[in-house]
C-alpha cells in the first residue's frame, strides 16, 4: 500500500474515532451513547486491520479479532441488558451544559494537541498523524466519566478512554507486545462485569443509578 | 522455582475456597497457612537478591508470546514483597471465619476467602514483575479483586465507596497504561519493536539514549495514575469512603500492602525516567505532591468524627511524607523507603485492632467509642501504642523514618518545604493526641460489653510491635543491607 494513501486513511479513521467519543457529550439518551461506542469500536479493529496489513504484522489481525469480539459485540449487548434491566432511557442531566461540554472537549483536543507533539517529532512512522487525536480522546473520555452523574454513562466513558488509549498503542507502537495486549483485554473485560453488578448493587440500594446520590460518605 | 512457592499459595487457596462450598472454617486455617509459603519464598528471594550478582529471574518464550525475564526480583522487590508476604499472613489468620466470629454467613467468608486470595496473588505478581506491562495487569486485577470485598454487606454506604474505588481505581490505571505505553513508544521510536522492551530491567539500560521530553509526559500520567491507586492527594478522594467501609481485615491489606505495591510502581517508573531526564524533575513533582498530601491529610485529621477515616487521612499523611522522602536525593529515599516499611508494619496493625474493636463498638464515630482502655484494655492499649508510634512519637520506628526524611531536606535546602511540612505534621500530632484521649479514656457506653482476656488472636500481633521499637532503636544488617541495596537501585551514581 501506498505509504501517503495510508497516512491519510490512518488520520481519516482516527478523526472519526474521535468523533463517536465527541458525539457522547451532545447526546443525551443512553442508547445513543452505547451506539456511539460500538461504531467507534468497529471503525478501531477496522484500523488495526488496516494497520496490520500496512506493517504485515498478522498479529494485529488477532487484536483485531479479540478487539471486535469484545467491544463491537459482547459489552453492547452487556450494556443494552443493563439498560433493560434498569430501565434507564434518558437520563443524562450532567454537571455542565451540553454547549460547555463541546467547549471543553475542543479545548482538550487542542491541549491533547500541545502534549503530543514531542511525540510526533519523535516518530517516523506514517501513523504519527493520528496521535494527537488519540491523546484528544483519552481526554474526552475522562470529562465524560467525570461530568457525566449516571453510573452506566460513567462506564461507557471509561470504555471510550480506554478505546483512546488502544488507539494511542495502535498508532504509535503498532500495538503493545501481543501478551499485554491479551491481559488488557481480560482486565477490561473483568473491570467491566464488576462495574456491572455494582450498577445492579446501586440500583438495588438506592433505586436509582445516579451517582449524585452517592455522598453519604463526609468525614 | 522459589517463585512458583512465592505466588501459588495464595492462587491455590482462593481454588480450595472456591470448592469447598459451603464455608468451612478449617479452609480459612489451611489458607492462613499456605500463605506461611510466600512469606518463606519471600524471604528465600530476598536473601538470594541480597548476595547474588545478579537478581533471581523467571521467564519463558513460546512462539511470539515472548515473556522473557517477565519475573525478576532484586533488593528494592524483595522489600515489597516481604512487606506484601508479611501483611497478608497477618491477615490471613486474623480474618473473619477463622477464628470463630459470627459477623458474616458461610456465603460471604466463601467469597471473602476467594477474593481475599487473588487479590494477595496479584500483588505478590505485580512486586515480583519485572516486565512493567505484567506489572499492570497484575495492580489492575487487584482494584477488581478487591472491589468485590467491599461491599461484603451491602448498605448504601459500602457501595458508593466501592463505586468510587473501582470507579477511580480504574480511570487512574487505565491512565497508567498510557503512561506505560508512551514509554514504550519513546523505547520503539528509537530502537524498533523488541519484544523485551518492556522489561524494566531493559528499559533502565536503554533509558539514557531515550526523548527526554516524551518520558516527562509519561512520567506525568505514570504518577497520576500509580498515585491514584497509592491514594496520593488530589487522588485520594476514594481512600477514607473504602477505607471506612471494607471490612477492616482488607483494610489492613490495602492500607499497608497494596499501598506499597503502588508506591512501589512509582519509584520504578521514577528511577527509569530519572536515568533519562537527569535532573530533578520527577522530584520536583513528587514534592509538590507530598506536600499537597500532607496539607489535605492534616486538615481532614482534625475534623475527624470516624476512626477509620481518621486512620485513613494518616495513611495519606504518611503517602505525602514517603513521596517527600523519595524526591529528596539518596539518604530521603532510603528514609522514604524505611518510612513505607514501618508504615505497613503499623498500619496493617491498626486495621486488625480495628476489627476487634467493631466488634464491640456499634459505630465507628469517635464520640461513641468511649472507654476502650477499660472494655478492651489489651487491644485499647495495643491501639494506644500504634497510635502513638503513627504520629512518630520516639522511639517508635516512625520517628526515625520521619527524622531521616527531615534530615534529608535541611541538607538538600529545602528548609521552606521541610518547614512547612514539620508544621502539618504538628497538627496531624495534635489532632490525634486529642482524637485518642477521647477514645481511650471516658464512659464506656452502656451497650458495649466490657471484659477482654489475653488471647492467640492479640500474640499475632506482638511481632508487629517488636519490629517496629526495635527499628526505632537500631537497624538490623539484613534490613540495612537491603534498604542500601535499594537505594543504590533508585538513586544510582548519587
Amino acid at each position: 500500500m501506498n505509504t501517503a494513501l495510508f497516512a491519510q486513511l490512518v488520520t481519516l479513521s482516527s478523526s472519526v474515532v474521535l468523533l463517536f467519543g465527541i458525539t457522547l457529550l451532545w447526546r443525551r439518551s443512553l442508547t445513543a451513547y452505547i451506539d456511539a461506542f460500538r461504531w467507534q469500536s468497529l471503525v478501531l479493529s477496522v484500523l488495526f486491520v488496516l494497520i496490520g496489513y500496512y506493517s504485515n504484522d498478522p498479529e494485529l489481525y488477532l487484536v483485531a479479532v479479540f478487539f471486535f469480539a469484545l467491544k463491537v459485540i459482547v459489552l453492547p449487548i452487556y450494556l443494552r441488558r443493563l439498560q433493560a434491566r434498569v430501565k434507564v432511557v434518558n437520563e443524562i442531566e450532567p454537571y455542565i451544559n451540553i454547549a460547555t461540554s463541546l467547549i471543553l472537549a475542543g479545548l482538550l483536543v487542542l491541549l491533547a494537541y500541545a502534549v503530543t507533539r514531542p511525540l510526533v517529532a519523535v516518530s517516523t512512522l506514517p501513523t504519527r498523524g493520528g496521535l494527537p487525536l488519540a491523546m484528544g480522546l483519552i481526554f474526552v473520555g475522562l470529562l465524560v466519566v467525570v461530568t457525566r452523574k449516571k453510573a452506566l454513562t460513567q462506564i461507557v466513558g471509561f470504555l471510550v478512554m480506554e478505546n483512546g488509549i488502544a488507539l494511542l498503542a495502535a498508532l504509535g507502537t503498532y500495538g503493545v507486545p501481543f501478551i499485554i495486549e491479551l491481559g488488557v483485554f481480560l482486565d477490561v473485560l473483568m473491570g467491566f462485569l464488576v462495574m456491572q453488578v455494582f450498577v445492579y448493587h446501586i440500583y438495588g440500594t438506592f433505586e436509582s443509578i445516579d451517582v449524585n446520590q452517592l455522598s453519604e460518605l463526609k468525614h | 522455582m522459589t517463585f512458583f512457592l512465592l505466588i501459588l499459595p495464595p492462587l491455590l487457596a482462593a481454588l480450595l475456597a472456591w470448592l469447598v462450598r459451603p464455608y468451612r472454617s478449617w479452609v480459612g486455617w489451611v489458607n492462613a497457612s499456605l500463605s506461611l509459603g510466600s512469606l518463606v519464598a519471600a524471604l528465600v528471594l530476598a536473601a538470594q537478591a541480597m548476595n547474588a550478582a545478579t537478581a533471581p529471574t523467571w521467564g519463558f518464550a513460546m512462539g511470539s508470546l515472548n515473556l522473557e525475564d517477565a519475573l525478576r526480583v532484586d533488593s528494592l522487590a524483595a522489600l515489597i514483597l516481604i512487606c506484601v508476604a508479611f501483611v497478608a499472613t497477618l491477615t490471613l489468620f486474623l480474618s473473619p471465619g477463622v477464628g470463630g466470629s459470627k459477623r458474616f454467613n458461610a456465603a460471604h467468608l466463601r467469597r471473602y476467602q476467594i477474593f481475599i486470595n487473588l487479590f494477595i496473588a496479584a500483588m505478590l505478581l505485580a512486586a515480583a514483575a519485572n516486565n512493567v506491562g505484567v506489572m499492570w495487569i497484575a495492580i489492575e486485577a487487584t482494584t477488581i479483586f478487591s472491589a468485590f470485598l467491599i461491599p461484603l454487606r451491602l448498605t448504601k454506604a459500602s457501595v458508593e465507596a466501592s463505586w468510587k474505588y473501582i470507579l477511580l481505581g480504574s480511570v487512574g490505571i487505565a491512565l497508567a497504561f498510557a503512561g506505560t505505553v508512551l514509554a514504550y513508544f519513546d523505547f520503539f521510536a528509537f530502537f524498533g519493536r523488541v519484544e523485551t522492551a518492556l522489561n524494566w530491567s531493559e528499559l533502565v539500560t536503554m533509558a539514557p539514549r531515550l526523548q527526554p521530553e516524551v518520558m516527562q509526559l509519561a512520567f506525568v500520567f505514570l504518577v497520576i495514575g500509580y498515585g491514584a491507586k497509592a491514594g496520593i492527594a488530589p487522588m485520594h478522594t476514594w481512600k477514607p469512603d473504602a477505607y471506612g467501609e471494607a471490612p477492616p481485615t482488607l483494610t489492613a491489606l490495602m492500607s499497608s500492602a497494596l499501598f506499597a505495591v503502588a508506591m512501589y510502581a512509582i519509584i520504578r517508573w521514577k528511577t527509569v525516567v530519572d536515568v533519562t531526564l537527569q535532573d530533578h524533575y520527577t522530584d520536583n513533582l513528587l514534592l509538590a505532591l507530598g506536600l499537597f498530601s500532607l496539607v489535605v491529610a492534616a486538615f481532614s485529621v482534625v475534623l475527624a468524627t470516624n476512626y477509620k477515616r481518621m486512620l485513613a487521612y494518616s495513611s495519606i499523611e504518611h503517602t505525602g511524607l514517603i513521596c517527600l522522602g523519595l524526591a529528596l536525593g539518596p539518604l530521603g529515599v532510603f528514609a522514604g523507603l524505611l518510612h513505607l516499611f514501618n508504615h505497613t508494619a503499623a498500619k496493617s496493625m491498626m486495621f486488625l485492632l480495628v476489627d476487634t474493636i467493631e466488634q464491640r463498638y456499634p459505630t465507628p464515630l469517635i464520640a461513641s467509642t468511649r472507654g476502650l482502655l477499660k472494655t478492651l484494655p489489651w487491644t485499647g492499649a495495643l491501639f494506644a501504642i500504634g497510635l502513638l508510634i503513627l504520629i512518630g512519637l520516639p522511639p517508635g520506628a516512625i520517628f526515625i523514618s520521619e527524622y531521616g526524611i527531615f534530615r534529608a531536606g535541611f541538607l538538600r535546602d529545602q528548609p521552606w518545604l521541610m518547614g512547612a511540612a514539620l508544621l502539618l505534621l504538628a497538627i496531624v500530632f495534635v489532632a490525634f493526641i486529642n482524637h485518642m484521649n477521647h477514645m481511650l479514656y471516658g464512659e464506656t457506653p452502656a451497650e458495649v460489653t466490657g471484659g477482654e482476656r489475653f488471647n492467640w488472636r492479640l500474640a499475632l500481633l506482638l511481632p508487629s510491635v517488636i519490629v517496629l521499637v526495635v527499628l526505632g532503636l537500631t537497624l538490623p544488617a539484613p534490613l540495612a543491607t537491603l534498604l542500601n541495596q535499594s537505594v543504590a537501585i533508585i538513586a544510582p551514581g548519587n
